[in-house]
């Protein structure tokens, strides 16, 4: 006997929400065997890692400031994922638009204060967008494969950050990290630790949504991501569609960047490359790349990592443990999107 | 979309029965030990700075028995998440809490602002607050002796010098190497390679074999790794450990002393203060003369004699006699940075941005 | 040679039903075939061929019913059971993987393979099969490399590599220019002559008169009849399909022709790989209100000429007016805001979105018109509306407008692209193969429609490989052979021999200059 995996012949609808769900519990059951196998209780675990997410209003909080980069990350690759094109250089492009507000903040002095924010804002989405438009450009120009280009640009902006805030931009005193942005010039915080870039990521969502459902434009990036030959002969420019969407997938990972600066470390300084760029990719795709669904994607996946961190604590389990249980949880709910279109069948050996 | 609707039902019911869950725990008991919370940078497990502060978390726990309750965390990045760690610490019930890496510090503030009633412990920054300390060793001290024995050794006179990051600590660890070499050997050189990592195995053995390239034949280091002093050792090249004791580790006498860190000393009378209620915020720089730091014990290579010049520096330093950064320093352009007789104030050593006369390298 | 004598079909179905949303494709369906025998499998688009021939070979699997082979019940459930029981498939559309060699095509999903199969024996092998039954194809060639014939015949080499024994034909000769049709029948003749049976799709009434012993119809997933070939006519035969009487005849205005809309001027389009240009001096003129047909047998720079004038391929040298505007560097966009409508040779890979709703793909020349957008917005229910219309117009066979495109069957798929160019015509359509995988139904009604755009005084480039049916629809016949036009005739001046020649090559008439 063999087990083979088969297409269905059509999509069925109540599997795509059973399966997932059965993927959760299954991933609760693996991650149960890995505590029960160290000796602790998967309930008590579980329940910590909850608790640590949205167990009081300012865990929730935490967990909203948490998916709110990650949020960003996820609409700004998913737009270039519509086309096929695989951006997975926001992480780069994130750190670029963490290097723009910092740029502004520190050397644009001849702005007014209250003008740092929103044009520091401005100059990183551009950096971030310009970031981006050099895979797209190579790409539509000379068919230069943008997973390559995409990936290695991330180290290149990563490098040159941290040349900027340990030599060029190092504040005079102090170790690591370019000087703190005026007071002023932070992101202000609306609930607790949650500061007003949650609007922007809102806003951004309904925007998105509108732009690639209801327009024109979204209806051709449909068309060249599902066919672009297709697209072609309809008039649509593959190459020029292919630059743009890559100049808005940069500006929105480069606004992630400028913003959350902004909001938390205030400085340019280690810890900038925190993943989130990495982490907007599987938002993307587990959000079937819908603007809205991101949203709940990106807070699940925020959780698990503030859930996780509070294991180390409640549970006095290693930091490695909680790693391994956002994996186990994030695998099966990939994998089981392949079940809403295949199935599984068992192959009878045949006698010989 | 509609699986992920479903996802945060299940998300939401779980959480209402956690919520019921949690109402059942009772507040704290009057005889719970006094929680302290400690965040490390790396995990204890690296052989380098977080072991060394776990060893003194240890020392506390022994010296407290069961009054305390430690609460650790590892490998936490230097971003929000170290203020979440800090916070979960305060809610978990810690009355004292310590960070060991430099970049927390903006976050510990922050949340040390938030939590007037919890005592914050930084070590290696500046920032303080009423209720936030922060703390370090003089560790160029045993830098300079260690310095010594390296220049003693060399037959060339050619040092070598892995530089992790460009900051003061580590430019002054350096500095203090090269005056005790020099003080040894006065021709002797000191050339740096950066790194620009603490902990990196691959590349930080990389900028050691470069320099062995180049002849250098005493390799030093700031970074958590034993992999630099293993590629001079290998080479029957000489090395200088830093951190642990890595003639313990690597087994090999080549390499010749190990700077190391009793964080102990200083988390202990700490915790002690934050428990009866006279911890005071202060800006804490220990040398020698609180046994802060140490060297370990000296390889057999190394002649006896010169082993109880080294010692007799060290007791100097400890005497309060006589100190690295005192009297004429020139820097590595010429310049000179202090005149003779003057003693180089804490301020200025914290700021340190340049390299003493006989390093090779520049500190941007 | 009557097989029925024999008592046991090798394929027997009985009742099948199949339902796929919103439509019962099959329906209680039965069907038997013969050792030795060949079935025609006759219905309009959408009757539910495919899917009955799918369900034998383990692609689909059927809601009720059973399947028995050679009096056995089989329990299909996925293409290589039914490889294992002898039975083969050449599919409506490719399944082959273009950027593979034939070889490994060939042994692509093979059950038991090697873990490292000995690519030299297999290619051996392959080798003496394409000898036997004279299907010269070099094994180590890619796909994408390959003429559509060609490709047809790593199909076939495909199953007789695997040994079928029972052969399923799903219009394996639509995309098949005359010539190679000839040539893959008689390959297929010889198989049968081998003792293999055939279950054979196709909308040609010739084939099927020449082929099978016996018809089977299904209309709207049922069977309406089952009789012998030898009793019936094709034009019983299209009777029973469409349900009603085929005309074969159409009406038309007499020919009065207006000022010239496209004038094509010494174009040449250059090969970089090859070494003749794909187009080689072309020169043609079409007027207002007429039909010019391009006959030749594929591949000779039909393809290139259309994409050539939409903007698709780049111009080499020479020059192309739309009313009299130089539009030979113009991109696809402004050809088609020129008023161009194209229908392309391959429906799926250029003239749809498989994964777009029917709707959707309906809309896609439309979209940037008022019609269906405001200031940059699609309306979905302009949209919406649209499509209805075309959907009834065009008879498209589709649960609804949501329904993917790729669900479709291939004839309506084929419509959905006709609906959406000749409603979007301006001035200029360019349809290449337009009646490929339709039923005669629709055949009929597409050159109807193709006839009244041109009264309406529309100009129309037709590319065809069936003589006949140029013959029929064009007004002038332009002949291209190697990249070059042969000769342009008037169709009431010319007659099939003369085209043939031109269609060859070998010309005693001069070329046009
Ligand atoms: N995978 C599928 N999902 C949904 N509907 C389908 C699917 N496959 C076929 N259908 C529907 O089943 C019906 C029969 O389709 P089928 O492809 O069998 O027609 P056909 O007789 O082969 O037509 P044609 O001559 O156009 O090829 C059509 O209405 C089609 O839309
Ligand atoms: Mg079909």
């Amino acid at each position: 006997m063999r087990l083979a995996v088969v297409k269905r012949d059509t999509k069925s609808k109540s599997m795509a929400v059973l399966i997932p769900l059965i993927s959760f519990i299954v991933s609760l059951i693996l991650g149960a065997i890995v505590l029960l196998a160290s000796k602790s209780s998967p309930l008590q675990a579980y329940s910590a890692m909850l608790k640590g997410a949205f167990g009081n209003a300012r865990r929730f909080q935490y967990t909203i400031v948490e998916a709110i980069p990650l949020l960003m990350c996820g609409l700004g690759v998913g737009i270039a994922f519509r086309l096929k094109f695989w951006n997975i250089g926001a992480e780069g492009q994130y750190v670029w638009g963490a290097i723009g507000i910092t740029w502004v903040m520190q050397f644009w002095k001849f702005l007014p204060t209250f003008m740092l924010l929103p044009i520091g804002l401005v100059v990183g989405m551009l950096l971030g967008a310009a970031w981006a438009g050099i895979p797209g450009f190579l790409k539509a120009q000379w068919s230069v494969d943008e997973t390559l280009t995409t990936l290695m640009l991330n180290y290149v902006a990563i490098g040159f950050a941290e040349y900027l805030y340990i030599n060029a931009w190092k504040a005079p005193y102090g170790n690591m990290g370019t000087p703190e942005f005026p007071e002023e010039a932070w992101l202000t915080q609306v609930w607790g630790k949650v500061h007003s870039g949650l609007f922007i990521a809102l806003a951004l969502v309904v925007i998105l949504w509108f732009l690639l459902y209801k327009t024109r434009w979204g209806f051709e990036l449909n068309m060249i991501g599902k066919n672009p030959r297709a697209a072609r002969y309809q008039g649509v420019s593959i190459k020029t569609n292919i630059v743009l969407a890559m100049l808005i997938s940069g500006a929105i990972c480069g606004l992630a960047g400028s913003m959350n600066t902004a909001a938390i470390a205030h400085r340019l300084t280690k810890g900038v490359d925190s993943g989130y760029g990495f982490t907007g990719i599987i938002i993307a795709w587990m959000a079937g790349l819908h603007p809205f669904a991101s949203i709940l994607v990106a807070i699940v996946i925020a959780a698990l990592k503030t859930g996780a961190e509070s294991l180390q604590i409640a549970m006095k389990l290693p930091e490695s443990m909680g790693e391994v249980l956002q994996g186990l949880v994030l695998l099966p709910l990939l994998a089981g999107t392949i079940f809403i279109e295949h199935r599984l069948k068992i192959i009878k050996q045949e006698a010989q | 979309m509609k699986k992920l609707l479903v996802l945060l039902v299940l998300l939401l019911a779980i959480t209402s029965l956690v919520f019921a869950q949690g109402v059942k725990e009772a507040a704290p008991k009057a005889d719970e030990p006094f929680k302290v919370g400690i965040i490390y940078i790396s995990s204890p497990g690296d052989m380098g700075y977080s072991y060394m502060h776990d060893q003194g978390t240890k020392a506390a726990e022994a010296y407290f028995g069961n009054k305390i309750e430690v609460i650790r965390m590892e490998n936490v990045p230097e971003n929000d998440s170290a203020a979440r760690a800090m916070e979960q610490m305060v809610d978990a019930g810690c009355k004292i809490i310590f960070a060991n890496s430099y970049n927390y510090q903006d976050y510990m503030l922050q949340v040390a602002k938030e939590n007037p009633e919890v005592y914050f412990e930084h070590c290696s920054g500046y920032l303080d607050n009423p209720n936030m300390s922060n703390y370090f060793g003089r560790m160029y001290q045993m830098r300079y002796l260690s310095g010594m024995i390296a220049a003693k050794m060399s037959p060339t006179g050619k040092l070598g010098y892995i530089g992790a990051f460009n900051t003061p600590e580590v430019v002054r660890g350096l500095n203090g190497f090269a005056l005790g070499a020099r003080a040894v050997n006065p021709k002797a050189t000191i050339t740096v390679v950066w790194t620009n990592t603490w902990y990196d195995p691959s590349l930080e053995r990389q900028g050691a074999v470069a320099l062995l390239n180049q002849g250098i034949d005493v390799i030093a280091q700031h970074q958590d790794t034993t992999e630099p002093a293993k590629a001079a050792v290998e080479r029957g090249k000489y090395a200088i450990g830093y951190n642990a004791d890595f003639r313990d580790i690597i087994k090999d006498d080549h390499v010749l002393v190990s700077t190391m860190w009793n964080w102990g000393n200083y988390m202990i009378p700490s915790i002690e203060s934050a428990m009866n209620g006279t911890w005071k915020s202060q800006s804490y720089w220990g040398g020698l003369e609180d046994d802060m730091i140490h060297l370990s014990p000296i390889s057999p290579l190394v002649p006896k004699d010169f082993q109880a010049k080294v010692m007799a520096k060290q007791d100097e330093i400890a005497q309060g006699k006589w100190d690295v950064f005192w009297g004429e320093l020139k820097d590595n352009t010429g310049v000179i940075r202090q005149k003779a007789g003057e003693k180089m104030a804490d301020a200025k050593m914290l700021t340190m941005d340049w390299f003493v006369e006989g390093v090779i390298g520049t500190v941007k | 040679m009557n097989q029925q004598t024999l008592l046991t079909p090798v394929v027997r179905m009985e009742h099948i039903s199949k339902h796929f949303p919103g439509v019962l494709a099959n329906d209680q369906v039965s069907l038997e075939l013969y050792p030795g025998q060949v079935l025609a499998l006759l219905g309009e688009n959408g009757a539910g061929k495919s899917t009955l021939m799918n369900m034998l070979v383990g692609l689909y699997r059927p809601d009720s019913g059973s399947i028995y082979i050679r009096g056995e019940l089989a329990d299909i459930q996925s293409p290589q059971d039914s490889m294992a029981l002898g039975i083969g498939m050449i599919h409506q559309e490719f399944m082959l993987v273009g950027n593979m060699t034939v070889a490994e095509n060939i042994i692509l999903g093979l059950r038991d393979l090697p873990f490292v199969p000995k690519l030299d024996e297999i290619k051996t092998k392959i080798t003496e099969l394409s000898q036997r039954y004279n299907l010269q194809v070099d094994p180590d060639a890619v796909i994408h490399d390959l003429s559509v014939g060609e490709q047809q015949r790593v199909e076939i080499l495909k199953l007789v590599y695997r040994g079928a024994e029972i052969l399923i034909l799903d219009e394996p000769t639509a995309v098949l220019t005359p010539g190679e049709s000839r040539d893959l029948n008689k390959i297929i003749k010889k198989m049968l002559n081998e003792g293999k049976s055939a279950i054979f799709i196709t909308h040609k009434m010739d084939e099927v008169i020449e082929f099978s012993h016996k018809v089977q119809v299904l209309r709207r997933g049922k069977t309406v009849n089952i009789c012998d070939t030898k009793e019936v006519t094709p034009r019983d035969l299209a009777n029973m399909m469409v349900g009603r009487d085929i005309l074969f005849s159409l009406d038309r205005c007499p020919f009065n022709p207006g000022g010239v809309k496209l004038k094509v001027e010494h174009v040449t389009v250059n090969n970089p790989l090859g070494s003749r240009p794909f187009l080689d001096d072309v020169s043609l003129e079409i007027h207002q209100g007429e039909i010019l047909g391009i006959a030749g047998v594929a591949g000779n720079g039909q393809s290139q000429l259309t994409e050539v004038i939409t903007g698709l391929l780049p111009c080499s040298a020479g020059k192309i007016y739309i009313d009299n505007k130089e539009m030979s560097h113009a991109t696809p966009l402004q050809i088609i805001r020129a008023g161009v409508s194209h229908i392309p040779s391959d429906r799926g890979a250029m003239g749809t979105v498989g994964d777009m709703s029917v709707g959707e793909n309906l809309s896609m020349k439309k979209y940037r018109t008022k019609e269906i957008s405001q200031g940059g917005i699609i309306k979905r229910s302009f949209m919406r509306a649209f499509a209805d219309k075309l959907i009834k117009t065009f008879v498209i066979k589709t649960p609804d407008q949501n329904t993917c495109v790729k669900f479709l069957s291939g004839g309506n798929i084929q419509k959905t692209v006709l609906a959406r160019e000749i409603d979007s015509c301006g001035g200029l359509l360019i349809a290449v193969y337009p009646s490929r995988g339709l039923d005669v139904g629709a055949t009929e009604a597409v050159r109807q429609n193709l006839i009244s755009q041109r009264d309406k005084g529309n100009a129309i480039l037709l590319v065809s490989e069936e003589l006949e049916e140029l013959q029929m629809v064009a007004d002038k016949i332009a002949v291209m052979f190697e990249g070059r036009i042969m000769g342009i005739k008037d169709v009431k001046e010319t007659n099939t021999e003369e085209l043939g020649l031109l269609m060859a090559g070998t010309t005693t008439v001069r070329r046009d200059a």
